[in-house]
């Protein structure tokens, strides 16, 4: 198990502030302003409707949007790139400068968030700060194929890990995965839609143990159950 | 080829009280199950194709780690009984002749499905593998350069890629070494970031098949071992394939 942030444990997701790709450090720097010809681009929110949302993903979308009026839920907005500045922080705060390749950073996109419209990964989530908990809307496309016809594993893997994460987010600030349970019970159709209800089950110092299941529009049928733990990042401590 | 499993009760003919939830599967025959050898199971999936593209080859996106390890393993092709997995766009391609068991069929074959490590095409920029599958010993390695659209951290791939690929390894492993087909549970432990461009190992083996489930663990780390990214375990359930009489 994890002894400290530092030495053993390491992975993929930090979410910062609950804003993937945007992420926010629990110092609270303010952006440093930049001008780039494609900064509209690099600020799209993706989770947002579009064309490829099928019927049902539209009608629970407006459902969670009406919870958010009364301020109890908050849609989290989800970018495909972080900004340079944001990315430079998060190096300077967590990473040896030395283990970072520089060259690339132009190219690179949030892992969900690069394919068009409807070909992988449609997601909204929507957040509920009080009973630290989430609720994510997917809809996976048929880029994301395992089995012909069904859903890849893997794909609704990184779906889990993308919702534990915002939740643990939500008392944990920036976060990484470390370990992930995923018990199957029925594939899960291309195209179709499903919802990912995650908590925040215990919390230990700088441990979050998350759980979720995913069930179908009507839950009626449970898809998947999965549980997670994830760690809270020190600042004061580098994670390579 | 694999995702999903159906609960183990269900396979052992036990009634699920669940709501909504239907018998899905027939009962198996122990007796008769999974007759299919290795060898035709490795050879029906793994048949070049005349058309259409086999990604697990070199390209330019490939590293110096990547291609040497790559060629070390090519050797053994020819020595010691290995074999290089191709890996299409779709798994439908792996199963010419073949359908999933009936009740996992899906509706419409639509030409623009792809497989989710095969969904990024731009050579380097999203998955570069190749499994090599060793049939005497039932395991597998997998050479995996993550490319800058796997970004998680940044700088370093995305948990979730790697657990895909983990699965995916473990898929065709588990289908070559007896059929497995679903993947019922799947646990990792991360360790370690893999910055993007650089080369991971993934080392897959069988531990033990039993009651129709396969039982897979994988640990991948530096070509040197020197760093674990990541442990891994996974079940798979065993389910053949159906002859396809419409296909030619």
């Amino acid at each position: 198990m994890l002894r400290s942030c530092t030495a053993g444990l390491r992975s993929l997701w930090a979410l910062c502030g609950r804003r993937e790709g945007a992420p926010r450090l629990s110092t609270d720097l303010p952006p440093a302003p930049r001008l780039f010809s494609t900064e509209k681009v690099i600020h799209k929110d993706w989770s947002l409707p579009n064309p490829s949302w099928s019927k049902d993903f539209k009608l629970l979308f407006d459902q969670f949007m009406k919870k958010c009026e009364d301020g109890s839920w908050e849609r989290l907005p989800s970018y495909k790139h972080r900004s340079t500045q944001k990315s430079e922080d998060f190096k300077t705060y967590f990473l040896e400068p030395k283990l970072v390749k520089e060259e690339r950073v132009s190219q690179v996109q949030l892992f969900t968030r690069g394919f068009e419209d409807g070909l992988g990964f449609e997601y909204v989530i929507f957040s509920n700060n009080d009973e630290k908990r989430t609720v994510c809307l997917f809809q996976g496309g048929p880029y994301l194929q395992g089995i012909p016809g069904f859903l890849h594993g893997g794909a609704m893997a990184t779906m889990i890990d993308t919702a534990l994460g915002s939740c643990a987010a939500i008392p944990g600030g920036i976060v990484m995965t470390a370990n992930l349970n995923i018990n199957f019970k029925r594939p899960v159709p291309i195209c179709s839609v499903v919802v990912i209800n995650s908590q925040l089950d215990k919390l230990e110092g700088r441990k979050l143990f998350l759980s979720c299941n995913v069930r179908s529009v009507d839950e009626k049928t449970l898809y998947s159950e999965a549980t997670g733990l994830f760690i809270k990042l020190d600042p004061e401590k580098s994670l390579t | 080829m694999l995702r999903r499993g159906f609960q183990a009760a269900v396979i052992l003919g036990h009634h699920g009280a669940r709501p909504g939830a239907t018998h899905l599967l027939p009962r198996f025959n122990p007796a008769s199950a999974f007759g299919s050898s290795m060898e035709s199971l490795v050879s029906r999936f793994c048949q070049e194709m005349t058309e259409g593209k086999n990604y697990a080859l070199p390209n330019a996106s490939w590293g110096p780690d990547m291609l040497s390890l790559y060629h070390e393993f090519l050797e053994k092709t020819k020595t010691d009984g290995w074999v290089r997995v191709p890996s299409f766009r779709s798994n439908r391609d792996h199963i010419r002749g073949f359908k999933l068991p009936l009740e996992l069929s899906a509706n419409s074959d639509k030409s623009d499905w792809r497989l989710f490590t095969r969904c990024i095409e731009r050579e380097g920029q999203g998955y570069e593998y190749v499994i090599f599958f060793q049939p005497s010993e039932k395991k597998s390695i997998c050479l995996f350069q993550p490319g800058p659209y796997l970004e998680g951290v940044p700088g370093f791939a995305h948990g979730g890629s790697l657990a895909a690929l983990i699965d995916e390894t473990f898929s065709k492993t588990a289908y070559l070494s007896g059929e497995g087909l679903l993947t019922v549970n799947f646990n990792i432990r991360f360790k370690n970031l893999i910055p993007l461009g650089s080369l991971a190992v993934l080392n897959v083996n069988v531990e033990k098949i039993e009651d129709q489930k396969m039982y897979l663990s994988c640990v991948t780390q530096s070509r040197d071992q020197q760093t674990v990214y990541a442990k891994a375990s996974g079940t798979f359930l065993q389910m053949p394939l159906e002859e396809d009489s419409s296909q030619h």
